[in-house]
């Protein structure tokens, strides 16, 4: 009877293709994560999700229809040069009246420093689609496919250490740059 | 009717639903319309409506710019207006939602500033205003009431000339 070679596995070649299959397979978590992860850091700097683009003019010399709403609204329509629907009106306060319309245009009259503030709203769907699944806004399921997504992160990390034998490998001289990669945000979370 | 022509009249007849869709945009639980309060009236007297779910509805009038996490709704009374403010990402209120009106259902909160919070509030509002701000003019705390919504609706507003 014919004895059956035992299945030799090559635990270093399935690690260097696991590792290459599923880095093709994160690369566009990755490219997501990465370029919203970018957008919001800066949300202070800028909007990530809107640009929003306000036009400051100047109505010095306008005696403001302030008793009649609807005549105030063509007044702030005229001086702003624009041929908008108005979605609606509102009084913010005795000084401030605000104008919205139609194609994300909003307009605010200030009748302290008698200017007006024309914004212009547009969003930005890429990033918008981006940061919304940055930040899990969307469905409850996206959770778990994030969680399979750092999973496999992990994976990618621990099988790196894996990949190269000899002195290009993580346990030579290269081992440095691993300990630089936990001393650095180690550095500030203490100093 | 030719193939193509059919599955033209499809895609638009597909596109104009997808339209009509858009026209409402809900987030979170059902609105339950039989609770709606109008907002003068909640904020005439706040404290007694802090223990039940309440409705409100309101053009929306300022929207959070970074997160989508509040809205603004103005009250049916001049110079009034009802924030509405969920956890962040728990819903994104888009900002291009100014002034369409939104219906929301939820719990009021009540939040006692200290008296260093509410000097900030007071000149971040008179830094919108424009107006000139003496922090030394407030002496006591504020207390702002906001709704904590469960669900959300925002209507698109008809054209108005």
């Amino acid at each position: 009877m014919l004895k059956s070679k035992p299945i030799q596995i090559n635990w270093f070649r399935l690690n260097r293709s696991l590792h290459r299959d599923v880095g093709y397979f994160c690369i566009g978590f990755i490219l997501i994560y990465a370029i919203s992860g970018i957008a919001v850091n800066h949300k202070n700097d800028w909007n990530p999700n809107y640009a929003v683009h306000t036009t400051k003019i100047n109505a010095r010399d306008i005696d403001w229809n302030i008793n009649n709403d609807q005549a105030l609204i063509k007044q702030v329509l005229t001086l702003a040069n624009t041929q908008l629907d108005v979605k609606a009106s509102y009084w913010q306060s005795q000084n401030q009246f605000k104008v919205f319309l139609h194609d994300d245009a909003n307009i605010s009259l200030n009748l302290n420093t008698n200017t007006l503030t024309v914004e212009q709203i547009r969003p930005r769907p890429i990033f918008q689609a981006l940061n919304r699944l940055h930040l899990n806004e969307t469905h409850q399921s996206w959770i778990i496919v994030s969680d399979i997504f750092a999973a496999l992160l992990l994976f990618l990390a621990m099988s790196s250490l894996f990949m190269i034998r000899g002195k290009y490998g993580a346990f030579g001289k290269r081992g440095l740059f691993i300990l630089a990669g936990f001393v650095i945000p180690a550095g500030f979370i203490f100093l | 009717m030719p193939f193509f022509t059919k599955i033209t009249l499809v895609v638009a007849l597909m596109l104009v639903q997808v339209q009509a869709l858009a026209k409402t945009l809900t987030f979170g639980e059902e609105v339950d319309s039989d609770k709606l309060i109008k907002i003068s009236t909640v904020m005439a007297n706040p404290d007694s409506y802090l223990s039940s779910p309440i409705t409100i509805e309101g053009t929306i009038v300022g929207v959070c710019e970074k997160r989508g996490c509040w809205m603004t709704l103005a009250s049916d009374k001049r110079f009034q207006n009802l924030r509405i403010k969920v956890e962040d990402g728990h819903m994104v209120f888009p900002m291009t939602a100014k002034g369409n009106k939104a219906l929301a259902t939820g719990k009021l909160e009540k939040i006692e500033l200290s008296l260093d919070q509410t000097k900030r509030l007071l000149a971040h509002r008179a830094q919108k205003a424009g107006k000139d701000f003496n922090p030394d003019s407030v002496t006591e705390p504020n207390v702002v009431y906001q709704l904590s919504p469960t669900g959300v609706e925002i209507i698109d507003n008809n054209v108005e000339k």
